[in-house]
């Protein structure tokens, strides 16, 4: 009982908090909007429902957890949406214009986005210049290459790929969600390792972690490829729920991944953890059902109710504001925390000096 | 061994050294000795290797050897603990302590039972007093230096460069220190030893090196040196002596009572405090650290808020929400704390030093530049403060000429209190004098000063009455004769009664 209070309060000082905060408030809401709307209470929990959820979502909330990993080393990416499309394309057209087997292509989309995300490590951390011009630019460049490479959209993925990706195993367990465990498990390996203490430093102050013998280009560049490598797996997700190609599809991740991470309570360097990614992403997610949800009851119960998606977007805009609030409001408590933890270090003076 | 030979730096026009060189013998603490600004910090920084020298040399042993990174530094055995601080505000004690040098387990993880371990010994033998759990930013800046050092000793070095390591620490914390850098001695490392404060060099060092303008102008065994030659090769100049607090004498309490502190409460640092400040005082507020006298400060600026008792300042009964107020009505707040309270390290040097002018005029007032700049000269030369140009950033300055335009900053301001937290760290003691004859001066001309000081010495020095802090209350005020380091010493651990000899006065007593 006692370590479960402390580790309660242990989890409140953690930049998580916040996140976790948002996304349990988003996750009661959808609950009772689509409990309201679909008139059982209990529809969230039917595995069909949360299961294409969390496929559709899969890509975004990958992205965010890449993007999160960044934020660590105090760099961002906003291209981050459109590589998602350059390993979509890339999937569908080697097997379809080469001939080559489908695990080839992703392979190669893999190795495609380990090098654009490489590139964007030489020009940000090596290069120094700064990380939101780099993105800009990154965002053309990429979108020219996808085009090029395929110019609408189009392609096919066979059945017999992209079913698995798309079932429950043993009708309650969504694949999408395995992937989602598998990478965020990877994560907390890392941060296990040296080199998760290093990311925090070089993040925190890259001439102190220099000073420490820590090389903050080559722990960049860690991050760079590891971000590389969630995004080559958040887009085959995308090709696999689709199972076409869209050059130009997700730009607006890159902006929406940054944003979700800040709401998860991420800061610009050395503060956050993936967590707070996968909170912000899914507070994201949840609340635009919910209000998606909370219309189409509105649209039921009044006759002639009808609101355009420019509504739903505001009103789920507005939430998120509001989410901004609540970040504000638990930094507060940890700030409190922090001053207690000063509190009882006085006291343990006191008790040092006394003696 | 370690040797640097002709070792030169420039950044710019500046000449940061220019041909120094060091020996730094095993099994011996070599004082690196040198006025602000003389180009210390440069020298252990390019042992560090985090910058790289323009030319010389540096030998290891007789071998030449040239350190690019950081990690090359750590490779041949030299850690240091910096002016500034390496540490990470944002990681936590235990992290701090152990980046870059994680203990693994077999399978390339942290080994977590063995950091545990590793931290809870560093922690016990430099006695710091947290959770290893606390974020380094919470901490105060004595703990902080203390982190920094054991995060240096840690690494096992043969090496040690400690930069102004006991600029903010407090005379237990020095204690635990020297005991533990006297046994590293003994054990046959190299340590270097950066220092303001004189006594230190005679009590702890066994070498003595001194820069004056980036060059080795002396050096040799302390044994060979007295305090007035020190100061004589660092500053090219003898030594005027001041006989301490004694020019300005009593007949300066008559002047009118500035500010009066009635049981002044703040839960938990500070309880029941009182505290009467004249015009022309200087009162000093002495104590081990974290005895709430920093805190006892912010409630008169009202940076925190008292829950209990009164201020009366210059008459009237203040209750400053906001340091503004405070300034507005004529306090002064110098922190030792410059990184976190008081600079502006991108802005220039001369609007740094503008910034208290700035802050008591009116918002929208026009400022010339021609003004900006001739106050800034002005007080460029009153303080000594050794600068490029006026356009620099403010932190290209050397550590003690940092702080000196801060405190250039408020006395031109001319406040009627002033306030100051530890002003003099890592001051070098010439400029130190300059400081305190400054500080008399303005108390004379009727302004009344406030300040506490890690260093005991000092406040011994330069107050007139010293209050003794001790578990947020005053243990006791020395004044006249009881000013002595005993009895400060005996305040500072608590001990009231001791010897209440008519030597010691309660505070009340002292207050009718
Ligand atoms: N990055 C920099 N850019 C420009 N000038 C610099 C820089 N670093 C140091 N200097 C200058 O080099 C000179 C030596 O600085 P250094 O920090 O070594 O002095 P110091 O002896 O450590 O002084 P202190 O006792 O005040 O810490 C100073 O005049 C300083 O202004
Ligand atoms: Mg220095």
């Amino acid at each position: 009982m006692n370590t479960l209070t402390q580790s309660v309060k242990k989890f409140r000082r953690t930049p998580a908090f916040t996140g976790f905060v948002l996304f349990t408030i988003a996750l009661v809401m959808n609950i009772l909007m689509q409990g309201i709307n679909s008139g059982t209470p209990l529809a969230f929990f039917k595995p069909a429902f949360y299961g294409s959820m969390l496929m559709t979502n899969a890509p975004f909330i990958l992205t965010t957890m890449a993007q999160s990993l960044l934020l660590i080393v105090g760099l961002f990416d906003i291209s981050i949406g459109i590589q998602l499309a350059l390993v979509n394309v890339i999937c569908i057209m080697v097997p379809q214009e080469l001939g080559l087997p489908i695990w080839a292509g992703w392979l190669a989309a893999m190795g495609a986005n380990l090098l654009v995300s490489a590139a964007f490590g030489a020009c940000s951390s090596l290069l120094r210049l700064p990380a939101m011009l780099v993105g800009y630019a990154f965002t053309f460049i990429i979108k020219g290459v996808n085009v090029s490479i395929m110019s609408k959209p189009q392609g096919k993925v066979p059945k017999e790929v992209y079913l698995p990706y798309q079932t429950l195993i043993g009708g309650v367990l969504p694949v999408a969600l395995l992937v989602i465990v598998a990478i965020f498990l990877m994560w907390l390996l890392i941060k296990r390792r040296p080199l998760g203490k290093h990311l925090y430093a070089v993040g925190g102050n890259p001439r102190n972690a220099y000073a420490a013998g820590i090389s903050p280009v080559k722990v960049q560049m860690q991050a760079n490829l590891l971000k590389g490598f969630i995004v080559g797996v958040g887009g085959i997700c995308l090709t696999l729920m689709n199972a076409s190609g869209n050059p130009l599809q997700a730009e607006d991740y890159g902006l929406r991944s940054l944003i979700a991470c800040i709401l998860g309570g991420m800061g610009f360097g050395g503060w956050g953890s993936m967590a707070c990614g996968v909170f912000g992403a899914s507070f994201f997610v949840l609340i635009q059902n919910a209000v998606y949800y909370f219309f189409s009851y509105l649209s039921k119960v009044i006759t002639g109710f009808a609101v355009s998606t420019y509504w739903q977007n505001l009103v789920s805009d507005v939430i998120l504001l509001l989410g901004l609030l609540v970040t504000i409001i638990t930094a507060r408590e940890q700030r409190k925390t922090l001053k207690e933890g000063l509190f009882n270090q006085f006291k343990g003076g006191e008790a040092r000096v006394s003696r | 061994m370690i040797e640097m030979r002709d070792i030169t730096k420039h950044y710019g026009a500046v000449q940061a050294l220019k041909g120094a060189s060091i020996t730094i013998p095993a099994g011996k603490i070599t004082a690196l000795l040198g006025s602000n600004g003389s180009g210390k910090s440069t020298l252990v920084k390019v042992l560090a290797g985090l910058v790289s020298p323009n030319s010389g040399s540096i030998l290891i042993n007789g071998q030449p050897v040239v350190i690019r990174s950081g990690n090359d530094a750590q490779a041949r055995g030299i850690s240091t603990a910096f002016q500034d601080l390496s540490l990470l505000p944002m990681m936590t004690v235990s992290d701090n302590l152990l980046l870059g040098n994680e203990p693994r387990t077999p399978f390339g993880m942290v080994d977590r039972e063995k950091s545990r371990q590793i931290v809870k010994d560093l922690m016990d033998r430099f006695k710091i007093r947290c959770s290893p759990q606390d974020y380094v930013q919470s901490l105060p800046s004595s703990t902080q230096s203390m982190l920094e050092i054991a995060k240096a000793v840690h690494r096992n070095p043969r090496v040690l460069l400690l930069d102004e390591a006991t600029a903010a620490l407090h005379m237990d914390e020095i204690t635990v220190l020297f005991d533990i850098l006297r046994d590293l001695r003994d054990q046959g490392l190299s340590i270097v030893f950066v220092t303001h404060r004189m006594h230190e060099v005679f009590e702890l060092c066994d070498e003595a090196v001194i820069l004056r303008g980036g060059e080795t102008v002396k050096s040799g065994p302390v044994t060979e040196f007295t305090l007035d030659d020190l100061v004589y090769y660092m500053t090219g100049q003898r030594m005027a002596h001041h006989a301490p607090g004694q020019d300005v004498s009593e007949t300066s309490r008559q002047g009118q009572a500035v500010l009066e502190v009635k049981n002044l409460s703040l839960p938990p640092r500070v309880k029941d405090v009182s505290m009467t400040a004249h015009a022309g005082e200087i009162i000093g507020i002495g104590g081990l650290e974290g005895q709430g006298q920093s805190d006892f400060m912010r409630a008169i600026l009202g940076a925190k808020h008292k829950t209990g008792g009164s201020i009366r300042f210059l008459g009237e009964e203040v209750a400053f929400r906001q340091p503004a107020q405070a300034v507005k009505a004529g306090m002064g707040l110098i922190s030792g704390e410059r990184n976190r309270e008081a600079m502006f390290p991108d802005r220039t040097i001369a609007e740094n030093i503008f910034a208290g002018n700035a802050a008591v005029g009116p918002r929208f007032r026009f400022l010339p530049k021609k003004f900006v700049r001739k106050f800034s000269e002005d007080a460029v030369k009153t303080y000594r403060i050794k600068i490029g140009s006026l356009k620099d950033a403010a932190s290209t300055l050397s550590g003690g000429n940092q702080q000196k335009l801060v405190i250039a900053r408020w006395i031109a301001v001319g406040p009627k209190l002033l306030l100051l937290d530890d002003p003099t760290k890592g001051v070098d003691i010439h400029s130190r004098l300059e400081i305190h004859q400054i500080l008399r001066e303005s108390a004379q001309k009727g302004m009344a000063v406030i300040i506490s000081a890690s260093d005991m010495d000092e406040l011994l020095e330069i107050a007139q009455r010293v209050y003794v802090f001790y578990e947020g209350r005053v243990s006791g005020v020395l004044q006249g004769d009881s000013m002595t380091q005993e009895n400060m010493v005996s305040l500072m651990m608590g001990f009231t009664n001791e010897k209440a000899d008519g030597l010691l006065m309660k505070s009340k007593e002292a207050q009718a």
